[in-house]
């Protein structure tokens, strides 16, 4: 390990490193602008500037490898006057609107200017301006501001994937643009606004709205895929004003997808605030003790076999738990969490992303199996993405698609894992060569008719090619729904194979032989097929579970209550509250247990502490809080044929995926903005 | 208009124009003031200087020379008609929400939109 001297510390660090990272180890701050850990090195804004012994000048630390015996100053009056000029130089035609422009308050450049520029200016000549650009709904930029740290060019590049972004003319000349003018076509432009150092690049939809002093700010998890990314929720007074990333290297690192930084408008339309009741055919309003008695009536008169609940996407564990102890109460096992219908199997290893998110980082071959995740998990394909980069091999078996990588594609049927099981391919070859191969199977591949013979094929080939061994584990299923992991973890499935599932309850249901339907924030199932059941809708937005209803119990959204959620690797977070619901809206364990005592048959829990006890109590992987939790292997799937059937992606629209975002204005536009771009490729 | 002002005007007063309300512009004959021919207005009613239209307003104010016409003042799509001040009177501009105007404000931002049957 070499050494070196940072202001007369000597302290040993890793091989490899540059002086800035080495100053920051030591506890010593550089200021700087283009440097950022994620991205390439490009050494152009000049402000981390330091003194190394014995050049006579200044060094960009960002750019200078560490070599031993370095001896390196950062609080010389060299450094401070080297500070001082860049700052004035980056100044020099930076306007000073700091007053009208969004990123004040949280300015790289603001506060780099406070700590480390001059106190006046000297510059009396006119600054330059430059047109602003458009680069879709999601990004406003004022490009008078740009100081050319190249970070989003960089950004766009190398973790996104898509090269649009770039710089035209030189010195003083120079702008960021898109060369021709268009929408950036990334699921992750948000990020883009968070890089950016300075007000050039701002987030349109938040645009002039607030004043980041004034938000209150709560750490919480997001819903929108199954990757429980870790968000801060930003509100003011009860409205969400926006949603950011917090880092978590081993979930999201520090990027979140357009979709859960921008659907937060949708928390603020087609709300469902109070209960309602259909009589004669309408739904009327209705009071939380009228709706309830109206509902206990219908469960007590109802024999158990003919009900049943369908959870939704965006559930919450909490109560998904209630709502599984209270039908089990009443002697009610129809349960099922998956409104797809996807095929799992009993260990936990079926299920979940065993290698871990970070486990991508090791991987070497990686074969996606039916699934596109730059819409099921745009993050998680930057992660992809990167390990193509480092060079991983990647094999997709499913509809080909730009996922913004490279890919062997190997064949559009899914048939081919049988194939690939049967005669040993070339790509197959590659998987049993690798070190620690992969496997990523998609939820949209379990959810078909043949689901458990995918899983049982996808199972096998693993065995096969050796993906599942004793130290590493590249089983992988790729979940879409924040709420699937945490469900099947609570059993809130049928419980034998006598049970109905959702496929099974919906035939039923036309069938009529379902007479009371349960649905917890369940809207993404065939409502027309429910017959003439009486429907119980919970949930926070009139989607089409609400238009359904026979009864409405309002419930609370993601940021409105404290809940938990399990992440597709397994991995248990708490989400905490950020507002409170709208209008009569009530967290939705307690509706379900207010429900219960109703009916009589009282849930043994008052308050939140002992719902998560009751949670652990089911499934001890509860109590592990934010770590993941073994999973054994075992066997899983079943022998079946593989149909011929097409293989359809389950999301059509990435920007529209449940009934937040489908209330989503912003979500709206980006729809129509990609439909646009769709019909121009066309 | 003064009895003072109307003989001055008699005596000394050329009609130079008319505006559309009636305003009545005159030059002096003869003597100036500060080396600059005089220029008045005499209010069609009651006294009120934002009732001159700017084609007046500049030659009143010596910006042009000769008073501009009723063609400059409606040459541009985008002009509108001159209107006097309303400021005090019943015609003046109130925001929604004003006691005048009913009282009642639209409800504060941050709130929802609720969900209706239909
Ligand atoms: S727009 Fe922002 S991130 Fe991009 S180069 Fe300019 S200052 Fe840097
Ligand atoms: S941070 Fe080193 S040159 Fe920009």
């Amino acid at each position: 390990m070499p050494s070196i001297k940072i202001n007369g510390r000597d302290i040993e660090v890793e091989e490899g490193l540059t002086v800035l990272q080495a100053c920051e180890e030591a506890g010593v701050e550089i200021p700087r602008f283009c440097y950022h850990e994620r991205l390439s090195i490009a050494g152009n804004c000049r402000m981390c500037l330091v003194e190394m012994e014995p050049s006579p000048k200044p060094i960009a630390s960002c750019a200078m490898p560490i070599n031993d015996g370095m001896v390196i100053h950062t609080d010389t009056d060299l450094v401070k006057k080297a500070r001082e000029g860049v700052m004035e130089f980056l100044l020099i035609n930076h306007p000073l609107d700091c007053p009208i422009c969004d990123q004040g308050g949280e300015c790289d450049l603001q506060d780099q200017a406070m700590g480390y520029g001059l106190d006046k200016s000297r510059f009396l000549e006119s600054k330059r301006a430059v047109k602003n650009k458009y680069l879709g709904p999601l990004v406003s930029t004022i490009m008078t501001r740009c100081i050319h740290c190249t970070r989003c060019i960089r950004f766009a590049q190398e973790i996104a994937g898509v090269p649009e972004l770039g710089a035209t003319g030189r010195g003083e000349n120079m702008e960021v643009g898109t060369y021709v003018e268009k929408a950036l076509s990334s699921e992750l432009s948000g990020n883009l606004v968070d890089l950016c150092p300075v007000g050039a690049l701002t987030s349109k939809p938040y645009e002039f709205k607030a004043r980041s002093w004034e938000l209150v700010k709560t750490q919480s998890i997001d819903v929108f895929d199954a990757m429980g990314s870790n968000i801060r929720i930003d509100s003011r007074g009860s409205e969400v004003m926006r949603v950011l990333p917090r880092i978590n290297n081993s979930i999201n690192e520090e990027w979140i997808s357009d979709k859960t930084r921008h659907a937060c408008d949708g928390l603020g339309r087609q709300r469902l605030d109070r209960p309602y009741v259909r009589r004669n055919g309408k739904l009327e309003e209705e009071s939380w003790d009228g709706v309830l008695s109206v509902i206990a009536e219908k469960m007590i008169n109802t024999s158990p076999k003919r009900m049943a609940a369908i959870a939704g996407d965006l559930v919450d564990c909490e109560s998904l738990v209630s709502l599984k102890d209270l039908m089990q109460t009443l002697g009610c096992n129809n349960l099922d969490c998956r409104q797809d219908s996807g095929a799992f199997g009993n260990p936990r290893s079926s299920y979940i992303f065993n290698s871990g998110i970070k486990g991508i980082d090791r991987a070497d071959v990686i074969l996606l199996i039916g699934c596109n995740p730059r819409w099921e998990a745009p993050v998680l394909n930057a992660r992809i993405r990167k390990q193509y980069l480092n060079g991983a091999i990647i094999g997709v078996i499913g509809p080909e698609f730009d996922l913004t990588f490279p890919f062997e594609h190997l064949s559009p049927d899914l048939k081919e894992i049988k194939n690939m099981l049967e005669h040993p391919s070339e790509f197959s070859d590659k998987l049993a060569k690798a070190r620690r191969p992969m496997l990523v199977l998609g939820s949209g591949a379990l959810a078909r008719e043949d689901g458990e013979a995918i899983l049982g094929a996808a199972r096998d080939l693993a065995e096969r090619v050796n993906i599942v061994n004793s130290e590493w584990n590249g089983f992988n299923v790729l979940q879409r729904a924040a709420s699937r992991v945490g469900g099947l973890d609570l059993g809130f499935v049928p419980k034998t194979n006598k049970d109905l599932g959702t496929r099974e309850i919906l035939r039923a249901a036309e069938k009529k032989e379902i007479d009371v339907i349960y649905l917890l924030g369940s809207d993404e199932i065939e409502m027309d097929r429910l017959g003439d059941a009486f429907v119980i809708y919970q949930g926070h937005h009139g989607d089409a579970g609400a238009h359904r209803a026979d009864a409405i119990l309002p419930g609370a959204a993601y940021t409105e209550k404290n809940g938990t959620y399990v992440n597709l690797e397994g991995r248990c977070q708490r989400a905490l509250r950020a507002v409170f619901p709208p209008g009569e809206a009530k967290e939705d364990w307690a509706i379900i247990r207010a429900l219960s005592e109703r009916i009589g048959k009282k849930l043994p829990f008052d308050n939140l502490l002992q719902v998560r006890e009751r949670m652990s109590e089911v499934n001890p992987i509860f109590s592990n809080v934010n770590k993941i939790s073994e999973a054994s292997w075992g066997e899983f799937g079943s022998r079946g044929e593989i149909k011929d059937s097409e293989f359809i992606q389950p999301i059509e629209n990435f920007y529209m995926t449940d009934v937040i975002s489908r209330a989503s204005a912003t979500m709206a536009e980006c729809t129509e903005v990609a439909l646009a771009k769709k019909e121009k490729a066309a | 208009m003064s009895i003072r002002n109307w003989i001055y005007t008699f005596l000394n007063g050329k009609k130079i124009g008319v505006d559309e309300f009636g305003n009545r512009y005159y030059t002096g004959k003869g003597r100036k003031l500060n080396g600059r021919e005089r220029r008045w207005v005499i209010y069609n009613g009651k006294n009120d200087a934002s009732s001159v239209p700017a084609e007046w307003h500049a030659w009143l104010h010596y910006t042009v020379d000769e008073p501009l016409t009723q063609i400059a003042a409606n040459s541009y799509s985008w002009q509108e008609p001159h209107e006097v001040n309303y400021t005090g009177t019943g015609d003046a501009y109130r925001p929604k929400g004003h006691d005048y105007k009913g009282g009642r404000r639209g409800s504060a931002t941050g709130d929802y939109e609720a969900w209706k049957p239909d």
